[in-house]
């Protein structure tokens, strides 16, 4: 088992510069996720570590070894594909053992191997079939399972879940992690969902334009997000961003109808600034009439109330508890001084 | 729906389609009638000039047993099969690892090797006629069955080639990355992963090839001569003499000889008709 160490890592098409020098440190037995919207840059990050792009500049570490001009094969990594990409004339044994196969491992470890993997993913029954007559779950166990015969150093996923529906997708994000804990290898996981992010990863890594925006847990990145962008990204549904503008008093924010204290070293006066809330840190105060509430979404639990503020701009409220907001309603809204985030309006930078 | 099916149109127009259709078949076979009849002729009809009508005795026995028994015809049908599989294999075989390097691989000059292998097929045959023949002459495969088999598998590997390249293009290449990771050395990502996929496009080309090959006539006449290395196609014509000719042995003969390519076509008409559309859409 061993960490993976990415140094000052980049990669061009041709002129096209879209990785910017990356360093990561990914320490053995982590549970690594890649999350940003599409075009960030993650696959093209995980594939790169995989060695099935080359990498322009920098260097890739997997435990002490240097692995940056190596070939795949010779990487000790794993790759679980969000196509499965499982060979579709073999049998689910087969293809689990396929690479054992042809690097030479004897028959009887194999068969070890292959059984100790189904037994860990529950595909006993299904040895024999071919992958056209498997649902998409299962199709994903066995290419998790392809992966996990080999032992490793390090696992990849790209997307894993992405082509299963709803349902089966919670099923298999909890096996992941089930599996994780037991194998206890480094894994990185690549997703655009920031859900699984959230759940599945010791460390997330947000990524946009081929930069990295923040390294951290995921509670970390919650609660001290480092600028707008993550801000934004992390958390369902997203932070509520409203412009303000810096007064004598604190923060003048239109949006909220009112000016907010700021414990943080503000701009110079009159200069703009984002405040962000959270939509569990708004609550809907009946009594006032400041803004309108467009739509309500009742989940059960929790509803969220989709506000527009006098100045036009749209919040998300999250509410609990007996008494909900009704649409059309005039409202006001309050929050505690201290759940505001602001950001810098230009550089999108946390301001602290 | 376009065009309308016939059961919709007018009474007249379906009045005409149904009139029409059968004669059109019949034009459209004529032919292939007037040689199925003529083989069953007796040498009489030609001499007195019987030539469309009903022949004067049942003569089919005979002349289909003087093909099979007291001519080269066995041995031409034989060269054909000596000349058709070998190529069809030789083909087949190449134009998969052509196809694999060129679909797989990206390396400078890919396209262009590509393009060359389909730009030859653009060549004329015709232009090639005496150079060719000139080529065999000196290398010493002149009137060889060997130098009609090495022949057609340069010429049918340019579109075998553009077949199979088309066809692993289409295949998921997260297979080939999958086995990448898993260590599997090239050679064997090829063997074990890429070749049993490409069964359908293998079995389509065969069919195809074995059809062209087999129905060739050009290259049989411009490169052999003889019944030692001639196939089928080009035999038939040695029931000519040099003052008459035996129409009724070139008839049966005709019909024995295109006998094999319609049994491949109907024993494996899927494979033919689905050769012709992967290579036609992608």
């Amino acid at each position: 088992m061993s960490g993976v160490t990415l140094n000052k890592v980049i990669k061009r098409y041709g002129d096209v510069q879209v990785i910017h020098g990356v360093d990561l440190e990914i320490i053995d037995g982590e549970f690594c996720v890649f999350v940003g919207p599409s075009g960030c840059g993650k696959s093209t990050l995980l594939r790169m570590v995989a060695g099935l792009e080359e990498t322009s500049e920098g260097q890739i570490n997997i435990g002490p070894r240097d692995v940056t001009r190596l070939d795949p094969s010779e990487r000790g990594v794993a790759m679980v594909f969000q196509t499965y990409a499982l060979y579709p004339h073999m049998s689910v044994e087969e293809n689990m053992g396929f690479g054992l196969k042809m690097t030479g491992h004897p028959k009887e470890e194999i068969r070890e191997k292959v059984a100790q993997a189904s037994k860990i993913l529950k595909l006993d029954e299904y040895l024999s079939r071919k992958p056209k007559a498997l649902s998409g779950g299962q199709r994903q166990r066995v290419a998790i399972g392809r992966a996990i015969v080999r032992g490793p150093e390090v696992f990849l996923f790209d997307e894993p879940l992405s082509n299963l529906d709803a349902e089966l997708r919670v099923e298999m994000r909890v096996e992941i992690a089930r599996l994780h804990q037991e194998i206890g290898a480094t894994m990185i996981y690549v997703t655009h969902d920031q859900v699984e992010a959230m759940t599945l990863a010791d460390k997330i890594v947000v990524l946009r334009l081929g930069n990295i925006e923040q390294v951290g847990a995921p509670l970390e990145l919650y609660r001290d997000p480092d600028n707008k962008f993550v801000a934004g990204f992390i958390g369902s549904p997203a932070m509520n961003f409203v412009e303000g503008t810096v007064s004598d008093a604190g923060v003048d924010v239109p949006g909220l109808a009112q000016t907010v204290q700021a414990a943080v070293s503000l701009p110079s006066k009159g200069s703009g600034v984002s405040v962000g809330l959270r939509p569990e840190h708004l609550l809907i105060d009946p009594a006032g009439d400041t803004h309108t509430v467009e739509l309500t979404e009742a989940l059960g639990g929790v509803s969220y109330a989709y506000l527009t503020a006098p100045t036009g701009e749209k919040l998300i409220v999250e509410e609990r508890g007996d008494e909900r907001s009704v649409t059309g309603a005039k409202v006001g809204l309050t929050f505690e001084p201290h759940r505001a985030y602001f950001f810098d309006a230009t550089t999108e930078a946390r301001l602290r | 729906m376009f065009p309308a099916p016939i059961e919709k149109r007018s009474d007249a127009a379906q009045a005409m389609y149904k009139s029409f259709l059968p004669i059109a078949l019949f034009l459209w076979l004529a032919p292939l009638i007037a040689v199925a009849i003529f083989s069953i002729k007796p040498d009489a009809d030609f001499t007195t000039g019987n030539y469309w009508g009903l022949p004067s005795t049942f003569e089919g026995a005979a002349n289909y047993g003087k093909v099979f028994f007291e001519s080269d015809m066995p041995r031409y049908l034989w060269n054909s099969v000596l000349i058709t599989v070998p190529t069809v294999i030789g083909a087949v075989a190449l134009s998969c690892m052509t196809g694999f390097a060129l679909g797989v691989y990206r390396f400078k000059g890919n396209l262009l090797i590509f393009f060359m292998f389909v730009a030859g097929n653009f060549v004329p045959f015709q232009i090639l006629m005496v150079p060719v023949r000139d080529l065999t002459e000196q290398i010493g495969l002149y009137n060889t069955k060997m130098g009609l088999v090495l022949f057609h598998v340069a010429f049918q590997t340019g579109f075998c080639t553009l077949f199979m390249r088309n066809f692993i293009r289409a295949l998921p290449f997260e297979l080939i990355e999958a086995a990448r990771v898993e260590g599997i050395a090239e050679w064997r990502i090829f063997w074990y992963v890429v070749l049993p996929l490409m069964k359908p496009a293998i079995a389509a080309l065969s069919v195809l090839i074995f059809t062209f090959i087999w129905n060739d006539y050009f290259w049989a006449v411009v490169l052999t001569q003889g019944p030692e290395s001639q196939p089928v196609t080009a035999g038939i014509t040695s029931f000519n003499a040099q003052y008459r000719a035996a129409f009724h042995l070139m008839s049966a003969g005709a019909i024995v000889a295109a006998l094999p390519p319609v049994a491949m076509f109907f024993a494996m008409q899927k494979h033919f008709i689905a050769g012709l559309t992967l290579g036609a859409v992608k």
